[in-house]
Parts: C-alpha cells; sequence; structure tokens
C-alpha cells in the first residue's frame, strides 16, 4: 500500500493491516504487509530533505497506528515492513508512480496493492484515478480501500444576500413572538435575539435565492404531501405492529440500493425521512443521489420500487411535470437479482438514460 | 368525562399501543437494522399521537403551540436519529440480519 | 366514572413501562448501536410522558422540559453517529 498524508490515510492503513491479519491468521503461509512513502524528488535534490523528513514523519505515525491495531498479540507469520520507494528518480505523471509502485511489487512479489481513496502526494490534481489505470497494467489486483471518505459537502457558506436576511430576520421574529407573551418588553428582546441569528445564519441558511413565488407554491405542495404521507405512516404502523406481535416473528429483511430520480439536498432528506418512516423500509446511508436501503417485509420493498413516494417528493419539489418520471422498477431497478418478485419480465420496462 | 376528553383518552391509549409495540420490537426484533425500524416507525407515531393527545389536554393556547412544536420536531428527528445509528452501524460492517440465520444473535 | 386526570396518568405511566421494556435492549447489547436505538426509544418515551403529565396536571411549564429533552435526545444520536462514522474523530 502506497501510503501519502490525507485526510483517510488513518482508516486506509486501518483497513490494510486488518485485511493482512485476517488473511495470516487464516492460512499458514507468511503475509507481508508492506507500507510504502513514495518520493517525488531523487534523494540528491535540495527539496529531497523536506520530502523525506515528510515521509520518515508519517512512517512514524504509521508505527503507532500499526501497534494500536495490531494490539499485544499479532499472528506470528505476519511481518510489516515500512519504507520509502521511488527516491532514486523523478516522478512526475501517475505513470511515473505506478511505475515505481510496480517495480517495488515486483522485487517483492506483493499481489495486491490496496490505495487510499484520498492518495494524492504533493500536488492538487486528482491522481487516484489514473494512477488506477496504470497500476492495471501490471500483474497485480488494485484495490480502493472502502474507509469513508469525509462527507465532500460543498462550501457550507454562501454569500448572504439581502433577501436572505430579510427571510431569516422575518422567520426567527415570528417565532420567537409566537413563544412570547406580547408584552412590550418581548418585541425588543424578540428583535434583538433574530438580529443575533440572522448575522449568525444568514450565510448557511439558503441553498438557493429565497422566492416569493416559489416558497409558497411548495409549502403548498408540501401541505398537500402531509395526509399522504400520513396515511403511509399508519399503514407502516399497522404492518410493523402485526409484524412485531405475531408470535413467529415473519420477517424477512434485506438491503436494497435505490438510484432515485431527485436531486437537490432538500428533497434528498425529505425522500430519505419519508422512506424511514413509511412501511418497512429504512434509509442506511444516501451519497448523492443512491440510497441504501434495509427494508424489513418483502412487500415494502415491491412499494418502495413502485415509487410512489418518490413520485410525491418530486411533485413537492419541482411541480407537477416532474411527477411523470418513470417509477425505479420501470427504469429497470430492483429486479437485477430478484430482490423484488412480480414484474420482472415486464415487456415495457422503460429506456432513460 | 367529556367527548373531547374521551377522544384525548383515546388518542393517548392509541399512541400508548404504538410506543409499546416499539418497546416490544426493540425486544424481540433480530438485529440492529431492524431494531431500528422499530424504533423509528412505530416510536414516532407513538410520540405523535401521545403529544397530540397533551396539546388538546392543555387548553393555553401558547402550551399548545409548544406541543405542536414539539410534536413536528418528534416527527422530523426520530427517524434522522433512526437513519443516523443505522448508517453508523452499516459503517462498521455490522451484517444485516437474513431470514436464512436462524437465531443467529441477540 | 373514571377521572380523566388519571386516565391521562395512567397512560404515562404506560409510557414509562415501556421505556423500561425497552431497557433490557440496553443491557443485552449486543452491539453499542442497539443501545442507542433502545436508549433513543426510552428518551422518546420519556418525552411523551412528561407531555401527557402536563396536559393531565394542567402545567404548561413541563413541556419546555419536554422540548430541551426531546432535543438532547436526538443530539445523543447524532453525537454517537458521528463519532462512530469518523472513527473516534469529533466533527
Amino acid at each position: 500500500m502506497p501510503v501519502a498524508d490525507s485526510v483517510t490515510v488513518r482508516n486506509t492503513v486501518a483497513y490494510a493491516i486488518e485485511q493482512a491479519e485476517s488473511a495470516a491468521r487464516e492460512g499458514q503461509q507468511q503475509v507481508s504487509l508492506h507500507l510504502v512513502a513514495v518520493a517525488s524528488t531523487r534523494a540528491v535534490d535540495p527539496d529531497a530533505q523536506t520530502e523525506l523528513g515528510q515521509a520518515k514523519d508519517l512512517l512514524d505515525r504509521i508505527e503507532v497506528w500499526l501497534d494500536e491495531d495490531l494490539g499485544a498479540d499479532p499472528p506470528s507469520n505476519l511481518d510489516i515492513e515500512l519504507g520509502v520507494i521511488g527516491a532514486d528518480r523523478y516522478l512526475f505523471s501517475p505513470g511515473d508512480y505506478a511505475d515505481a509502485i510496480l517495480a517495488y511489487a515486483d522485487e517483492h512479489s506483493i499481489e495486491r496493492v490496496v490505495l487510499d481513496p484520498e492518495f494524492n502526494p504533493g500536488g492538487t490534481t486528482p491522481m487516484l484515478r489514473p494512477l488506477e489505470v496504470e497500476l492495471v497494467r501490471g500483474d497485480i489486483e488494485v484495490e480502493t480501500a472502502p474507509v469513508e471518505r469525509p462527507a465532500r459537502s460543498t462550501a457550507l457558506a454562501r454569500a448572504a444576500t439581502l433577501p436572505k436576511y430579510l427571510a431569516i430576520f422575518g422567520a426567527s421574529y415570528l417565532f420567537y413572538l409566537l413563544l412570547s407573551s406580547y408584552k412590550p418588553l418581548d418585541f425588543l428582546t424578540g428583535a434583538i435575539t433574530a438580529t443575533i441569528v440572522t448575522a449568525l445564519l444568514a450565510p448557511i441558511a439558503f441553498s438557493r435565492q429565497p422566492s416569493l413565488t416559489r416558497i409558497p407554491r411548495q409549502v403548498a405542495r408540501f401541505a398537500m404531501y402531509v395526509p399522504y404521507l400520513l396515511k403511509e405512516i399508519a399503514i407502516a404502523n399497522l404492518e410493523i405492529a402485526y409484524v412485531v406481535l405475531h408470535p413467529s416473528l415473519p420477517i424477512d429483511p434485506k438491503m436494497v440500493e435505490l438510484e432515485a430520480a431527485i436531486w437537490g439536498d432538500g428533497a434528498v432528506t425529505t425522500l430519505a425521512n419519508s422512506i424511514t418512516l413509511t412501511p418497512g423500509t429504512l434509509t442506511v446511508s444516501v451519497s448523492e443521489r443512491a440510497f441504501d436501503i434495509h427494508s424489513l417485509t418483502g412487500s415494502a420493498r415491491e412499494d418502495l420500487f413502485d415509487g410512489g413516494l418518490e413520485r410525491a417528493v418530486r411533485f413537492v419539489f419541482y411541480g407537477r411535470e416532474a411527477a411523470a418520471i418513470p417509477s425505479p422498477r420501470e427504469r429497470g431497478q430492483g429486479d437485477d437479482d430478484g430482490t423484488v418478485e412480480g414484474d420482472i419480465s415486464d415487456p415495457e420496462v422503460a429506456d432513460d438514460d | 368525562m367529556t367527548p373531547l376528553e374521551w377522544g384525548i383518552v383515546a388518542l393517548a391509549l392509541v399512541g400508548a399501543f404504538f410506543a409499546g409495540v416499539a418497546s416490544i420490537g426493540i425486544v424481540r426484533l433480530p438485529d440492529v437494522y431492524t431494531r431500528a425500524h422499530a424504533a423509528s416507525k412505530s416510536d414516532t407515531l407513538g410520540a405523535v399521537l401521545g403529544i397530540a393527545a397533551a396539546a388538546l389536554a392543555i387548553q393555553t393556547d401558547l402550551a399548545t403551540i409548544k406541543a405542536v412544536f414539539l410534536l413536528t420536531f418528534m416527527f422530523l428527528t426520530n427517524p434522522t436519529a433512526a437513519h443516523a445509528i443505522a448508517r453508523a452501524a452499516q459503517d462498521q460492517g455490522i451484517e444485516p440480519w437474513t431470514a436464512g440465520d436462524e437465531e443467529g444473535k441477540s | 366514572m373514571i377521572e380523566f386526570e388519571a386516565a391521562l396518568l395512567a397512560i404515562a405511566s404506560a409510557f414509562v413501562l415501556f421505556a423500561i421494556v425497552s431497557l433490557y435492549r440496553v443491557f443485552a447489547g449486543p452491539t453499542d448501536h442497539d443501545r442507542v436505538i433502545a436508549v433513543n426509544v426510552m428518551g422518546t418515551n420519556t418525552v411523551i410522558a412528561i407531555a401527557l403529565v402536563s396536559g393531565a396536571l394542567d402545567k404548561p411549564l413541563f413541556l419546555d422540559i419536554a422540548l430541551v429533552y426531546a432535543l438532547l435526545n436526538f443530539l445523543l444520536s447524532i453525537a454517537f453517529s458521528k463519532f462512530n462514522v469518523e472513527h473516534g474523530g469529533v466533527l
């Protein structure tokens, strides 16, 4: 595994160690894990001292992590080596890095390379994708460690504008007065509080400009959505109550994936929460538009891929036209591995994209 | 009791029923994901019904508004919390229980 | 004739009872996630019980306590999962 300082290097090291340790515990043969820092400059160059110093620093830290992760009782047939490679020449392109890694792998008969998803030594250009492509040339297994990248949120703060200030000030002032006792003093303290709230929250509160035409329309459509949601929740709860109270606990839980045709933070959040509240489905994780959903019963999965909820959320956020997008099942999802019974052989599976 | 009071008591009773379902589900279901189902759905409905009953029972306007606010808050946060925990569980590599492995753990 | 107050208080105690039932899961585990879910359910039940008591005794002040409790309850779950996902890192 090549290492370089990054936000996920700690987790990637942990992953590599865990893999190596379990391999060592399973088999009899010797398992070796090499953790190498790749130096881009030659050891004789003037910059090299600082770079090597940083690499040394990182390797020292990794050594501490090794002790932490392996604990008191490491398997005897696991050996771990730390080192710096590529110090004998300039490394410039991803291809150079790949060459250095492959040469090292060849030399030590390494079968598998674990990559840190944020591996990006000494540069700002994204490096992982081309490096992966280059590495595949060699006769070696390449894998990006499945570690969670830190949420790559777009910049949270956005420029605050007058409509935003007004909207937040109005909303917080009204809210304050709603909970107050309508004495004259309350109007004053409310104004002060609302000002503070506005100053703090205006840069992060809206992702788009608040508009007097769009927001009331969304609120109105949301009000239409709520009864539908309540009905679904009632059904969900009766179903859960039946399942939980049934003596033999008739559940058939399974994890499914859904690629929802919605976009935008608000819509995704609404859909995720709605999915959680409705029959037998629970959103486990969301990235962009792909939902991992844990479903409790088979019929819950059916409903999910029929896409009633998704359509309703689209209606709330984008209006009537958007509601006409085909349902997840029609987009050909959910029936690839038999997770959904039913119309698998439906001849009219829509072919979008 | 007046009819309104009977209604309030009925509402709270149904809420208690669902809260009971949530608790029994928490105890009976086999793994963390299925338990999150019980926690997120049944308990949310139980909370909404129970607090709605409380909101109707309190005659003061201000308190009713507060109760409605509390209700909305529960409604939003409960599924979010269940989602967050399920996500953390998935992140830690806890495998979902399936109908295949009988009496695996718990 | 059942008294309204007594009925509401009885239902509130039912919620507390269910919270105690969930306590089993807090002890049994097996993972921390199970425990947190169970604690979350207990917290929710506590909030409902407080709200119902406030309705029964006509003490609107209790609602503020219920609100704060609900906030803390939510914060517990979020903090726990955040802490776990980031592998010990804090925010």
